[in-house]
């Protein structure tokens, strides 16, 4: 195994790629009493579209398999469930997916390694069944109704859909209750079969572990797959324009919700963490708790909290959101738009720059202060080709320049949307 | 880990967590005060009036700018409902200088002065806040306490609560009330600010990678040296209180997709060790995958994404939680009561109890694996006459019976049915 060591945040990975192609991360962290394990595998909602390695002809699949298939792995054989497995040795496990992966986890204190028997066990044997299948629909279909009352999901949703013509972002992670109908115990199999091989995957482990020990545990439990040969994921042609500028949905809410998205060209392995950093820097500068932005609209009574402000990106898509509440998203819009064109103007103060770049240095710190975030953080990171410690190390080469050169690249008034959910 | 704590004044405490696992310090103030009518309004409009300036930073730029030069230190503040009180919470989270460049000095003086400036050292004019900030703040509050709709899952547990204890304080929304507004002004709300830092409770947590000299730089301080001595109104946790609405039923319309079923149940009892008990009970009824409510609700009727129930300890309650279609009712209400009264026969094993009892020994043993998670922990215990460790709590939870689950399982009574369903 590999060790990669960060000085600064005074943190090591161990890293290495097994023969059946599984990589496995795993961060010792002392003094912690808490283990958690993160299993995943690089196929998310996105994936609907692909060639089986082996295959000529393109599978395509109904929206929502790779949540379904996350909710039926905890099926078993025997009847039972591995959630309540776990549950009966103290071991609380979950799973969650979204758009370019899916990951199975537990956290114990107490029996990780029979926790680990079963762990890897279920995510190793999948076990549909007509009935099985069916069963689910009713229980995701919950789901799907519980997030339409969440307004801070539609208005995100509405938000990718005005942004993206083809591209799968822009539809619901869990799929609809139209599309989920269509799932069978086949497709399962077929996308399990595809997506599973460890070749595909990456387990990620944080806590108080000796890290050799840990990995002959692991070793151990794997079954014998060979490595798969390369997925071709097809994802449709993706314009670079925007659809349409606004949107807004009706619902019943106290205040105004709104989301202002930035469209950008897909992601580029090579220079997205330094990019990455100067936009986080730049939507501080812009629309931070200190920003001239923020002070006017909090004046004028229009907003009352700094908004949640992210750069998302992976395979095929990167764009900017910044997301809150205001009594008036089209004069937000506005001024953010002005905001925008002034500082392109007059370029960044220095003082603000060197004050913000400290800022985002602390908030990379911070990651690193539960081992649950860091597991996600590494697993997530590692499978858009990115080494988590990069923040830490890069942090410092971006300089005023690059980020004023970033800040007229991708902060297109052409490729900006407004979406709103209202009463 | 370490802790220790010590009344500095009458009624105002330090409390010091030495944690050597984070790369962070944390430091909160928490105010504690009675609920009631009178003041909820007031007490939930100070922290937005403070965190807008404070007499060396008088802006709220100024606050921003000065926490971004520590390297991103981040302020938070809120309101909260604890058993019969109203608690007035502060944080700075600072990065610990282990972590920091090698030229920067230690902040974590630093990050205690701040906190201290914005909540004892407000901006004061003539007597009174700034007009023009406690104006703002009041139209904040009003959206704040409008907002409470927006999360239909939350709403239904809080409409379920009111409805448990009409006309008592618990039943008071924790943001207060807009009609109380008007009543408030600059000098009014000063006045009662004032009054509140000589009655209130006063817990001040330093949380980190601290040393042994802390707590004597912070007595020294002047925000510290200008407190009273008090007798801190406030409620210590009451188990005493009779709310009993023989299974009322509360039906209630909004815009909603999903129906949103909430029940209220009632322990009789007085006894503060049936808490442990309680809790037991509570995980074998909808703690964990392994629950009653998961197991039948969900997994096995396919009725519910979210079929679970949690326990109010400082209350003694237990709220239980299902996200239903609205034509699922009746049938989804039969099945919860199907699961009490299986309960209440004594269906179920030694085996439920242990691995109900591991389950939470699990979640106590990693309180000290998150900040806020242990202050949060120390500060409950400030509500009980014996104050219990980490490790004592996990005996206690341990020393649970069948017996003792039976005992409570039969003294529930459903006090409130709370449905939130369409406008259909």
């Amino acid at each position: 195994m590999q060790i990669i060591e960060n000085l600064k945040v005074k943190e090591k990975v161990f890293m290495g790629k097994l023969e059946n192609g599984l990589t496995v991360m795993i961060i010792p962290k002392q003094g912690i009493q808490k283990k958690y394990i993160l299993w995943g595998t690089n196929y998310g909602s996105n994936d609907s579209e692909f060639i089986v390695p082996g295959e000529k002809e393109i599978t395509k699949v109904p929206d929502g398999v790779a949540h379904f298939l996350e909710h039926k792995l905890f099926e078993q054989e025997s009847g039972r469930n591995s959630l309540d497995v776990l549950t009966e040795i103290g071991v609380e496990a979950n799973a969650y997916t979204t758009n370019d992966h899916t990951a199975y986890l537990y956290e114990a204190t107490d029996n990780f390694y029979e926790a680990l028997d079963e762990f890897m066990d279920y995510v190793q044997h999948p076990y549909f069944t007509d009935q099985n299948v069916e069963k689910e629909k009713g229980i995701i279909g919950q789901e799907i109704m519980m997030y339409d009352d969440y307004p801070e999901w539609k208005v995100y949703l509405n938000a990718m859909q005005v942004m993206y013509h083809n591209f799968p972002i822009k539809i619901d992670v869990v799929g609809t209750i139209d599309s989920i109908s269509r799932i069978n115990k086949e497709i399962l199999y077929k996308c399990y079969n595809t997506f599973y091989n460890p070749s595909n995957m990456v387990m990620v482990v944080a806590g108080d572990f000796e890290p050799n020990k840990m990995l002959e545990e692991i070793k151990k439990r794997l079954v014998d797959i060979k490595a798969s040969g390369e997925i071709k994921r097809i994802y449709p042609e993706e314009p670079e324009t925007i659809v349409k500028e606004n949107v807004e949905q009706k619902m019943e809410v106290s205040r105004p919700l709104y989301t202002i998205g930035i469209k950008d060209i897909p992601m580029n392995k090579e220079t997205i963490v330094k990019k990455h950093i100067a936009i986080e820097i730049l939507l501080n500068l812009i629309f931070g708790e200190s920003s001239e932005l923020y002070k006017k609209l909090y004046d004028e009574g229009n907003i009352s909290s700094a908004p949640n402000m992210d750069y998302e990106f992976s395979r095929g898509y990167s764009h900017i959101l910044i997301a809150g509440q205001s009594n008036d998203s089209n004069l937000l819009y506005d001024s953010f738009k002005e905001q925008v064109k002034k500082v392109k103007e007059n370029g960044i103060d220095e003082k603000d720059f060197d004050r913000i770049r400290k800022t985002i240095y602390g908030d990379y710190i911070k990651e690193y202060n539960d081992i649950t975030n860091i597991a996600r953080m590494f697993l997530a990171d590692y499978l858009k080709g990115i080494n988590s410690f990069d923040y830490i190390e890069l942090i410092d080469t971006v300089n005023k320049e690059y980020a004023e050169q970033v800040l007229k690249e991708v902060f297109d008034e052409n490729k900006m949307v407004l979406s709103v959910i209202k009463n | 880990m370490e802790y220790k704590v010590k009344e500095i004044k009458n009624g105002v405490k330090l409390h010091l967590i030495r944690n050597e696992k984070f790369k962070t310090n944390l430091v909160s103030v928490f105010l504690t005060t009675e609920l009631n009518r009178e003041n909820i309004t007031k007490n939930s409009l100070i922290p937005a009036v403070l965190r807008r300036g404070s007499k060396n930073m008088p802006t709220q730029e100024d606050i921003s700018t000065k926490l971004e030069e520590m390297y991103g230190a981040s302020f938070n503040c809120g309101i909260d409902k604890r058993g019969d009180n109203q608690v007035l919470k502060f944080y700075i989270e600072a990065i610990n200088s282990k972590f920091l460049p090698q030229d920067a000095e230690n902040i974590l003086d630093e990050t205690i002065a701040n906190l201290l400036e914005i909540v004892f050292n407000p901006l004061i004019e003539d007597n009174a806040f700034l007009k023009t900030y406690v104006e703002q703040e009041k139209v904040n509050v009003a959206q704040l306490i409008d907002g409470k709709m927006d999360n239909k899952a939350r709403y239904a547990v809080d409409r379920c609560i009111e409805e448990m204890y009409r006309n008592k304080p618990y039943s008071l929304y924790k943001y207060g009330y807009k009609e109380d507004l008007d009543n408030i002004d600059e000098k009014s709300l000063y006045k009662y600010y004032k009054e509140l830092l000589n009655t209130c409770k006063i817990d001040i947590f330093v949380s980190g990678i601290i040393d042994e000299q802390i707590s004597d730089r912070i007595c020294k301080m002047p925000e510290i040296q200008n407190l009273n001595d008090r007798n801190a109104i406030f409620n210590m946790s009451n188990l005493q209180e009779n709310i009993n609405n023989n299974e009322q039923i509360i039906n209630e319309a909004m815009d909603v997709t999903q129906g949103k079923l909430v029940l209220g149940l009632n322990l009789d009892t007085k006894d503060e060790n049936m808490q442990y008990v309680a809790l037991v009970y509570n995980e074998i009824l909808g703690g964990s995958a392994n629950s009653r409510l998961f197991q039948n609700v969900r997994e096995k009727a396919s009725l519910a994404y979210v079929a679970s129930s949690s326990y109010v300890k400082i209350k003694n309650n237990i709220i239980i939680n299902c996200g239903i279609e609205i034509k699922n009712y009746d049938k989804t209400l039969k099945l919860v009561r199907e699961q009490l009264e299986e309960l209440k026969n004594g269906n179920f094993s030694e085996n439920d109890i242990d691995t109900a009892k591991k389950c939470l020994v699990s979640n106590i043993k990693i309180i000290d694996d998150e900040q806020d998670t242990e202050i949060m922990y120390f500060y409950g215990q400030e509500f009980y006459k014996t104050k219990l460790d980490i490790n004592q709590y996990i005996e206690k939870i341990q020393s649970v019976t069948k017996q003792d689950v039976l005992n409570i399982a039969q003294n529930i009574k459903i006090d409130t049915i709370y449905f939130l369903n369409d406008k259909k």
